[in-house]
């Protein structure tokens, strides 16, 4: 019976309709990703370039460090190692490697790996390194094979594997075509088996040569007709941090769709989630006599035999003018059937017609399958090119799986854009932006309101140029996450706080208010009158708060309520009235709606008639 | 905030007997009328608001009123009065409501409508009191006193609605074609009666309002398409107030509402004995217990609660947590920093779920022209406000951007929240452009090009007015409609199958005709010029769709043991369904086998052998350490 859980919460879940949405994730790729950190520990790796702030090795750790506390953060089931090869010292599983020490066996980050790599930081993490691994002879075949084991080691599935190697030196072996060769080999086998080896080359004074022997070693680009190695190196941390997590994360995709442009002709698209809130996670249940996670059961059962209720045994129902209405389960589920997974084109819009506020969610991202509908890419290149040379956008209806409701999206195009090193900011593709129905649209009363003079306006322009700063998209973290996450950071590790965190979403007003100076007073002394208070609390024509507020209670006889009830004219009674009445009578209700109340209320007196 | 408005309307409706007169083939009066306060009165049940409604009939071979006497008012019976509509009212007017015999005199039932509203309300408040006459106006009339009846409608605040068989500017020699709803008496024209009904409704009408007053007459037909949509009830917008800052010393007082949010509806299903279809005989319970072979239940008490950080469980405490986690002081609209719209206008990174207007408050002269000063100087350098947002005191802070919005008849600040750099994910996709695979011909371009021609949505008639063929802000959320579409049906045929979906908004959601007409060449063409071929190798896809299939996927629960047995049965081996990963993505199976094998069973028995051994589909399915 353990798993009645299971069974009701995914009820739940469908109860809510479109939350799952989000989270729905190709059922092909499901499954853990993992990434194995493999780092040369050479002693070039310690020495600063000139240039550089930091060492190689330096810039690695601090890198893998932002790659295991996001993992926590975004996707904690993956599994990370840290390999080092190249070490005086040797750790492997089986002790079968030389020069090869796994630092942390493949397995999900927690607060004591980040820890660790922390130790590894600076010079005293230097220091660290060469006491425990010290810097040996290379042999990066030994090393690819301990890795190879590491994975299949693994007995998860895994859906996504990928290795990384982090090194200075374009010659590992100096010229030693035997270790050469082996490495080779090696690289060959876990290619094999699914694992795409990354190269992530650091600076080297006299350039970072890829072809001397890496290219043989790291795994072909996605697409053929890419040049395959960013052949710049990395000097910057933040280039490094960058590349690193564009490569580290998987792309999914929530749906695999035809683009129907018309009858027959259909291209296959996938569709991406490319931005979306982060959210905290949910909290666990612990037994608090060994803080072991519980699981938590739901079932139904009847409230008057007590036997337990099969879904079979359940409908469901909605009241409307105390009528009850009852359906099937299914029948509500297909209700919001209009038609099969899809999207479908209706035609086209210049750009201009997108406004603004047609904005209800973040968007979705489109790309062509090319293995699914041979062709696909072509077409979907061809439109791509079109639109955006014309500046049009393609309207369309999207019914993402089968039973959910239809919704338009503007699939605004958006061609490839690269940066100076070659490195992708801009896919290829369409955003399809959620457009909003006729009642999702909410009309105001917009006040009629003097508007401002010129000179008025003028003084406002000198304070926006003067707070003008660059806007970039990943420059503010989340605060609230952060500080969860650094507060969970302090409990695990027992440290005697959590690490501050900087709130960027805070203005910087001691900066603010400088580079104003007298601009602001100036401002408001051409728009606000001497007796006008900008700050005062908007003393609204709300009645000041007085002792007359609260009202005297008010009973109401079972014969006016009953009266109210037959009218149906209940609402016109107020809640606390409401509530004192279900009171009275004993009436149980579930929530503090209104509706709720006069819901119940009027069951009770149906049935008590 | 303000109590909610609230309207008290009278429908009044012709039943006598030439309602019942219709040419061959045409839908009598009588019945249209009918439809109109059907479908009227079913989006006020479904609305769920306070409005109070009325029915009156004329024409009817009964009569009852108050204002009846010394043969006075007579054939005028008031079928209910004043009441929240329900689904009795329905029921009545669709069983109950019958043709009558006899003629009525519409200024007569006006005068028994007006005591009505004028009785029912008294001391009560109503922001608006409204009579609809629903008749064809072939009755004669005693017009005596209508020089009185429109005074006292002017008085009391009642305003006149006509609904007619015919359109108003019908003449005598017979509009049979206008609109479709041709005239009574197989398409004769009017009869005398109605043509000095209409002067007389034109008469009342125009005194009432000199100018807009025609509009309120309207046909049969008209409105039956008009209420066809379920309006979804308008909620009052919600204000908030708050104050937006510059640095510590420019403040302006401002409010806010939501302007675009997705709409949903107010009431959820709840779940019902499926017998008594009590929600009370449902009880939903949920205990814990320890994860051990005998699933020891603890109580709720002796848990505590936790987080995962990594592959570390937490415990942490709502007592901790609430004191060390982020706090927010109040609300807040304070500006950042002032960016070039052109960096953050990446449409493709607005987040949340809402669009939220800025203005001043109503009566603050003041802060209107601080706040215009900043929309302008804004729309001026096309740049934006990036604010720091909290909606309340402990609520959590965003990052958002605040466009100026210059409006004919207003100005305001739009407010829309931008990511944090947790909610991003840098993809890369491989390029489409510079991969020589799928570069197009100009062939394939100019074809695409005439593809977009022949579909643009938006048109330039002669006037050079632009005209939107389909306006996604105009269409109904056909998920609301199909519901109360639904409920309707099933509320008054409760044993009644679902019914399908209406024709209307099957058309609405579709491509225009004009422009599917249009493209069919062009699409032809692409068709030629862009070999699409499926790429046969879509096992993998059956057999996702085969677990999406809700049943069998969610709800069949079998031993694993059985299941081998089954698909040994049908022929399958468990190797391929379930021996590896490699094998199980390319094993094909008939979607019916494994259907098929879930009848054999049974459905008790599924239940029953889910039981036993507690194993779930969902497991052996979603989970992969199954695997």
């Amino acid at each position: 019976m353990a798993e009645w859980n299971a069974y009701y919460q995914n009820e739940e879940e469908d109860l809510d309709g479109e939350e799952g949405e989000e989270s729905g994730v190709d059922y092909k790729t499901t499954g853990r990703d993992s990434l194995v950190f493999l780092v040369d520990a050479s002693k070039e790796m310690f020495i600063k370039e000139e240039s550089g702030e930091l060492t190689p090795f330096d810039m690695t750790m601090q890198c893998v460090r932002s790659v295991y506390t996001s993992k926590i953060i975004s996707s904690d089931k993956d599994l990370v190692a840290l390999v080092f090869y190249g070490t005086e010292q040797s750790k492997n599983p089986r002790n079968s490697f030389k020069h090869v020490y796994v630092y942390h066996d493949l397995d999900t980050p927690g607060a004591g790996r980040v820890q660790d790599v922390d130790g590894l930081r600076g010079e005293d993490g230097a220091k660290v390194a060469a006491k425990t691994m010290g810097s040996g002879k290379t042999n990066l075949g030994e090393a690819l094979w301990c890795c190879s084991n590491l994975y299949s080691d693994i007995k998860l599935r895994l859906s996504h594997k990928r290795l990384m190697i982090f090194t200075c030196r374009d010659s590992p072996h100096e010229g030693d075509s035997e270790r050469d060769r082996q490495a080779r080999t090696k690289a060959g086998d876990l290619k094999e088996t699914g694992v795409v080896i990354d190269l992530m080359h650091l600076m080297k004074p006299g350039g970072f040569d890829v072809s001397i022997f890496f290219c043989d070693v790291v795994s072909p680009p996605e697409d053929d007709a890419e040049l395959g190695l960013q052949m710049e190196p990395c000097v910057k941390l933040e280039d490094l941090k960058k590349r690193v997590r564009a490569k580290e994360m998987k792309k999914r995709s929530i749906a695999r769709l035809n683009l129907c442009l018309g009858e027959g002709m259909n291209v296959a698209v996938g569709v991406y989630i490319t931005a979306l809130q982060a959210r905290k996670p949910n909290p666990i249940k612990l037994f608090k006599d060994n803080n072991e996670p519980v699981r938590t059961k739901t079932r139904l059962y009847h409230t008057q035999t007590g036997s337990l209720l099969l879904p079979s045994d359940t409908k469901r129902a909605q009241v409307y003018a105390s009528k009850q209405i009852v359906m099937e389960k299914d029948e509500v589920d297909v209700i919001k059937k209009f038609s099969d997974p899809g999207l479908e084109l209706i035609g086209f819009k210049p750009m201009e017609r997108l406004k603004l506020h047609h904005h209800l969610r973040s968007p979705v991202f489109i790309y062509p399958e090319e293995e699914m509908v041979t062709g696909s890419a072509c077409m979907f290149t061809a439109l791509l090119k079109r639109c955006s040379e014309r500046n049009v956008f393609a309207l369309c209806k999207y019914t993402r799986i089968r039973n959910s409701p239809p919704r338009f999206l503007a699939l605004v195009p958006q061609r490839e854009e690269l940066d100076e090193g070659q490195a992708q900011i801009a896919a290829p593709g369409f955003h399809g932006i959620f457009l909003p129905y006729a009642d999702d649209i909410r009309t105001l009363d917009t006040p009629q309101l003097p508007t401002a003079s010129d000179s008025q306006v003028d003084k406002m322009k000198e304070i926006v140029q003067k707070l003008r700063f660059k806007y970039r998209c990943d420059a503010f973290e989340n605060p609230v996450l952060q500080k969860h996450f650094r507060n969970l950071e302090a409990l695990a590790l027992d440290l005697m706080a959590p690490e501050e965190i900087e709130d960027h979403t805070m203005p910087k007003i001691e900066m603010m208010d400088e580079r104003l100076g007298s601009l602001a007073q100036e401002f408001k002394d051409l728009v606000y009158p001497a007796d006008y208070n900008p700050e005062g609390k908007t003393a609204n024509k709300r009645k000041p708060a007085g002792g007359a507020e609260k009202k005297p209670k008010v009973d109401i006889s079972e014969d006016e309520l009953r009266g109210h009830v037959q009218k149906n004219t209940l609402h016109k009674l107020t809640v606390p009235i409401l509530k004192d009445a279900c009171k009275q009578f004993g009436v149980k209700v579930t929530g503090t709606k209104k509706q709720e109340l006069i819901d119940a209320l009027t069951r009770y007196f149906q049935k008590t008639v | 905030m303000a109590p909610s408005a609230k309207s008290a309307l009278v429908l009044c409706v012709d039943v006598g007997f030439s309602m019942s007169n219709s040419g061959p083939g045409q839908e009598p009066p009588f019945e249209q009328a009918k439809k109109v306060i059907q479908k009227f009165v079913k989006r006020q049940v479904f609305a769920e608001n306070k409005d109070e409604l009325g029915l009156v009939l004329f024409g009817s071979d009964a009569t009852k009123n108050n204002l009846a006497k010394d043969g006075q008012y007579q054939n005028i019976y008031v079928h209910r009065n004043l009441m929240i509509p329900d689904f009795g009212l329905l029921e009545e007017i669709q069983n109950d409501i019958h043709p009558g015999g006899q003629q009525g005199d519409w200024l007569d039932a006006l005068v028994v409508c007006m005591d009505l509203l004028q009785n029912e309300t008294l001391g009560k408040k109503y922001d608006r009191l409204n009579i609809a006459v629903l008749t064809d106006l072939d009755s004669p009339v005693s017009p005596d006193q209508l020089d009185i009846i429109t005074g006292n409608l002017k008085r009391a605040g009642i305003t006149l609605q006509f609904f007619l068989p015919f359109p108003m500017d019908t003449d005598e020699a017979g509009g049979g074609d206008v609109g479709g709803s041709g005239p009574p008496h197989g398409g004769k024209g009017l009869s005398r009666e109605q043509q000095q009904g209409l002067d007389l409704v034109k008469q009342v009408m125009m005194s009432l309002d000199e100018e807009d007053g025609l509009d309120e007459v309207q046909t049969f037909s008209d409105a039956i398409e008009k209420l066809s949509v379920f309006k979804h009830v308008e909620k009052r917008p919600m204000a908030w107030p708050c104050t937006l800052t510059i640095g510590s010393c420019l403040t302006i007082k401002i409010v806010g509402y939501k302007a675009v949010c997705e709409e949903r509806p107010r009431k959820s299903w709840s779940v019902v004995d499926a017998q008594t279809h009590q929600k009370e005989d449902v009880k939903r319970d949920v205990v814990y217990c320890v994860d051990d072979d005998e699933e020891t239940e603890v109580p709720k008490d002796d848990t505590i609660q936790g987080f995962r950080y990594g592959s570390d469980i937490v415990p942490f405490s709502k007592v901790d947590q609430e004191q060390m986690k982020y706090k927010t002081d109040g609300k807040s609209f304070a500006v950042l920093g002032f960016a070039k719209q052109s960096l953050v206008i990446n449409r493709h990174h607005f987040m949340g779920n809402q669009i939220l207007k800025v203005f001043a408050p109503k009566d603050d002269e003041h802060a209107g022209v601080a706040l215009s000063a900043l929309i302008r100087a804004l729309d001026e350098l096309k740049m934006v406000a990036v604010v720091r947002y909290v909606y309340a005191r402990n609520g959590n802070p965003q990052v958002g951007a605040a466009f100026p919005c210059i409006k004919e008849k207003y100005e305001c600040l739009m407010y829309v929240q931008l990511p944090f750099m947790e909610d991003l994910r840098q993809y890369t996709f491989p390029s489409l452009e510079n991969n020589k695979k799928y570069t197009p011909s100009e062939n394939q371009l100019s074809v695409v090009d005439s593809l977009i021609d022949s579909m643009m949505l938006v048109e330039e008639n002669e006037d050079g007015e632009k005209k939107d063929l389909f306006k996604v802000n105009h269409i109904p959320n056909p998920q609301y409609q199909r519901l109360f579409q639904c409920l309707h049906h099933r509320a008054l045929n409760p044993s009644a199958p679902l019914p399908p979906v209406e024709p209307w908004l099957i058309t609405a959601l579709q491509r225009p005709q004009a422009v599917a007409a249009r493209s069919r060449a062009p699409l032809e063409n692409m068709k030629k010029l862009f070999p699409l071929k499926e790429v046969v190798k879509k096992k993998e896809l059956k057999t996702k769709q085969l677990f999406r299939k809700g049943k069998v996927y969610r709800t069949a629960v079998w031993k694993q043991g059985g299941l081998q047995n089954n698909c040994l049965e049908t022929g399958m081996s468990t190797e391929q369904l379930f021996g590896n990963r490699d094998v199980y993505r390319t094993a094909v199976w008939k979607q019916g086998c494994l259907q098929n094998s879930c009848l054999e069973t049974g459905r008790e028995g599924l239940q029953n052998s889910c039981l036993e051994t507690g194993r779930f589909t969902e497991q052996l399915f979603g989970n992969r350490e199954v695997y």
